[in-house]
């Protein structure tokens, strides 16, 4: 199966989904990046995850009929917000180490 | 190009995929939960190294580029490359929240194979080919010889500089 090169516009909307979290989320004051050694941080910032659920969510709609530039901004700026305020308590951290 | 070596490539490249990202994130370095240290205890005690087994363990206990690989590759499959496995990116995150982890291991996995996925597109390798071969991909880790595994795994963490400290 030969998957075809999709259209600019499409990038392009990812691009401007990331990009409109990020700007969102540095206003939000959500953390660049998380403190070190990332890969036991639990930080949320705005490169992991607010990146990669912004790009999610945009494929989402895009995939549900919602397609455009003006809709990656949005979902970008939506997802920012969603990060900042709602992921903890949706998706919480562990109150307890469980080992030892 | 060929279904038999189409299968067998894409295997392969599950198979560095997902070791190489879930070695790097630090999985054969400690358990994420009681249950990953249960395991990797019980492989060591057949035989086996302590941190292949942590990996395996942890492997077991969250969605981690394993199954980030699985999700994305059945995902592209399903609705598509790139949307499907930017999707699965998602889920696999949400996935790993709900196990006690991070999550950094599941979607960069999950990421990776989507981009894996759209290069090998131009040789004639589809999602459906990175379906089975994550399947075979994870049987060799999880489905053979635990102990010779995860010797394999623990020489590849100490390269990598990720062996456990643990005893």
């Amino acid at each position: 199966m030969l998957i075809h090169a999709f259209p600019m516009i499409t990038i392009l909307s990812y691009i401007l989904a990331v990009l409109s979290a990020m700007v969102v989320g540095l206003v939000l004051r959500i953390p660049i990046l998380p403190e070190r050694p990332m890969r036991y941080s639990w930080t949320i910032s705005i490169i992991f995850p607010t990146s990669v659920l912004a790009l999610g969510f945009t494929a989402i709609l895009f995939k549900l009929g919602h397609t455009g530039i003006p809709v990656a901004i949005i979902v970008g700026i939506l997802t920012a917000v969603f990060a900042k305020y709602f992921l903890e308590r949706l998706l919480p951290r562990p109150q307890t180490e469980e080992s030892a | 190009m060929n279904e038999i070596v189409a299968i067998v490539i894409a295997a392969v490249l599950c198979w560095l995929n997902f070791v190489l990202i879930d070695t790097w994130m630090g999985l054969p370095e400690a358990p994420g939960v009681k249950g990953a240290e249960v395991i990797g205890r019980a492989v060591k005690k057949r035989g086996g190294d302590l941190a292949g087994g942590l990996f395996q363990g942890n492997i077991v206990c969250s969605p981690d580029a394993s199954a980030g690989t699985l999700l994305a590759s059945a995902a592209c499959y399903t609705i598509g490359t790139p949307e499907g496995g930017l999707v699965a990116a998602v889920l696999v995150y949400a996935g790993n929240r709900l196990c006690a982890d991070p999550g950094y291991a599941g979607t960069t996995g999950a990421l990776t194979i989507t981009c894996i996925i759209y290069a090998a597109s131009y040789i004639g390798i589809g999602p459906a080919e990175f379906i089975v071969g994550m399947v075979l991909a994870i049987v060799t880790i999880q489905g053979i010889d635990h102990p010779l595994a995860s010797k394999l795994l623990g020489k590849i963490a100490d390269k990598i500089g990720r062996h456990t400290k643990l005893t």
